[in-house]
């Protein structure tokens, strides 16, 4: 098991967000996390990545726990994620965001980067060469030396996914990548996951777009007012009848409404 | 026939511009990891405190009590960079501004040491002690057709220019690697700095030491130039024109705080009949500043420009591969 969330709970002041909420993710599949708006979804995230801790609960990555761990350790680790409202370095350019997605696997200080050894040197070329073969990947390298704020929406996103994979993560953690792109971008996008998966990284996806992640996951998890709701794979999830009232409403709201 | 030339009054000027130009990169070296420092001016009397006590109640060489200044400004920079860090934006700004007052209170009632106000005379000039040394192996600056003063000063000046090729050089290379990415991206969001596995912490006290050992570096020069300093040239008023560099000439990029520096230095001089009401023009500059052109005078665009006017033909490939896909 790549991933354990083990009876995570977090509440901010009264309101809980999440609620004993327990999965596994397994070696090599893609693992839809889905719910409606205010789920729980991304606050889980936040938690796996520790911007903020779990209230209770242990999450364990490789067996390891890294509940607590700060958040550029974990990113050392192995995980690492993209944003549901896009946060790249806006005044950058796009090679040089996909670069800094590197940052944690090299190591040239003050020191060798003043003076160019050829270590440094060496590891730059490498940083630059691995960044290059992933904007290849995600079919941005024509664009290499634009400024990142200036690419479109779906360009945006998918060099997200880059820098995120520029620190080569075993566990990649995605955050609605397919919001607000159209049906081509988003066909392109499936691809993309896809091939990410085949270099044998684990993904987990939060997710609106129903239809894309039917096709894309192995399996899901539903989560509806920071419980989680149902889990297996999608044939199950789509003929669960808790996940259908959750996203639908149940017969009996019609009636009261 | 050199004589003619040499006017020891601009060399004075000039060498005030080149330690103004260390003090200016020190705001900007500190901004370009996102954080806004107006404690220069209490680093600055760090340096300049302690490289002047050192070379003279110890007859340290006055090199030796410069990098002693910058290294003590640096150590603090770290130990008020760590607590610091919990601060962002116009709250650090407040506590180093602060920190500034601090130190010089300290320097006025320390006095048995620091001799209170009225500050520290006889510091070893550097230009006079590199004078002296020559003199004594047997050289004679009429050689080169130099009277003694104009040497020293020519001394002072040429000195200061070395050590500001290095610094700005030191930045360059600095910010075209990893650890220039690293500032950057903690500047432009830390978060997501934070995400792609940058120890945040650590770049942020680093961007602040460096900012602390460049201020103290500046004091100390500063006090083996003017052989002379007390309390009051670290005050208030010192942090502001400091702060005025990067913010009038432009905190974005390197050559920012340099032009700012060269420029907020040379008016003075050259407008000698309105010196008086130079603070209430440095106010006018600050509110006119960030009212039309917050980034400062000098940004990546204008940087872009001169590029390209030097060199056309790269401007045509790149431009077009650029606008092509945007």
């Amino acid at each position: 098991m790549v991933l354990q969330i083990k009876n995570i709970s977090k509440n901010f002041g009264g309101i809980s967000a999440l609620t004993d909420v327990s999965f596994n993710i397994n070696e090599g599949e893609i693992f839809g996390l889905i719910g409606p708006n205010g789920a729980g979804k991304t606050t889980m995230f936040n938690v796996i990545t520790n911007v903020f801790g779990p209230t209770s609960g242990d999450i364990l990555f490789a067996g390891e726990t890294i509940t607590g761990k700060k958040p550029h350790k974990i990113t050392e680790l192995g995980i690492c994620r993209t944003f549901q409202n896009i946060k790249l370095f806006p005044q950058m350019t796009v090679l040089d965001n996909v670069m800094v997605g590197g940052h944690c696997r090299s190591s040239s200080g003050v020191f060798r980067s003043v003076f160019r050894t050829k270590f440094q040197k060496d590891e730059e070329k490498q940083l630059r060469q691995r960044a290059l073969e992933l904007l290849e990947l995600v079919d941005l390298v024509d664009i290499m030396d634009a400024i990142s704020e200036n690419l479109s929406y779906g360009q945006q996103r998918r060099l997200e996914i880059a820098r995120a994979l520029a620190s080569d993560p075993k566990l990649l953690l995605l955050d609605e990548p397919a919001a607000g792109m159209n049906e081509t971008e988003t066909e392109s996008l499936f691809g993309l996951i896809k091939k990410v998966q085949a270099k044998g990284i684990t993904v987990l996806i939060i997710e609106h777009d129903m239809p894309l992640v039917m096709k894309l996951c192995d399996r899901i998890v539903v989560l509806n007012f920071g419980k989680k709701l149902a889990e297996g794979t999608p044939e199950e999830i789509q003929n669960n009848q808790e996940v259908i009232e959750a996203y639908l409403g149940s017969e009996e709201d019609e009636h009261s409404a | 026939m050199l004589g003619e030339f040499i006017n020891p009054y601009y060399l004075q000027v000039a060498s005030f511009i080149l330690i103004n130009i260390i003090l200016g990169l020190s705001i900007y070296v500190t901004l370009s990891s996102g954080q806004l420092s107006l404690g220069s001016a209490g680093f600055m009397g760090i340096g300049a405190y302690t490289s002047a006590l050192l070379t003279i109640n110890f007859d340290l060489p006055i090199i030796a009590g410069i990098i002693a200044g910058a290294l003590v400004a640096g150590i603090l920079g770290i130990l008020i960079g760590i607590p610091s860090l919990r601060l962002q934006g116009v709250y650090l700004a407040i506590a180093t501004l602060g920190f500034g007052e601090v130190i010089r209170v300290f320097f006025v009632n320390w006095e048995s040491v620091t001799k209170g106000a009225v500050g520290i005379s006889n510091i070893p000039h550097i230009g006079r002690e590199i004078f002296r040394m020559l003199r004594d192996s047997g050289f004679d600056p009429g050689v080169l057709g130099l009277k003694n003063n104009q040497f020293v000063f020519l001394t002072v000046f040429i000195l200061l220019l070395i050590v500001n090729i290095f610094v700005v050089w030191f930045l360059i290379r600095q910010n075209k690697s990893r650890v220039g990415r690293a500032f950057a991206s903690i500047k432009m969001d830390e978060k997501a700095a934070e995400a792609m596995g940058i120890n945040i912490t650590y770049y942020k006290v680093l961007a602040f030491t460096q900012g602390a050992v460049l201020s103290g570096f500046a004091g100390a020069l500063y006090a083996h130039v003017m052989a002379y300093i007390s309390p009051a040239d670290f005050a208030y008023h010192r942090a502001v024109e400091i702060l005025i560099f990067a913010v009038f000439g432009g905190s974005e990029v390197i050559w920012g705080a340099i032009f700012g520096a060269a420029f907020m230095t040379t008016m003075p001089e050259v407008l000698r009949f309105i010196s008086e009401y130079r603070y209430m023009i440095y106010g006018l500059v600050l509110i006119v500043m960030m009212a039309f052109r917050p980034q400062g005078i000098i940004d990546a665009q204008v940087l872009d420009w001169f590029k390209k006017r030097k060199l056309p033909k790269r401007r045509v490939d790149h431009g077009s591969s650029n606008q092509k896909h945007l």
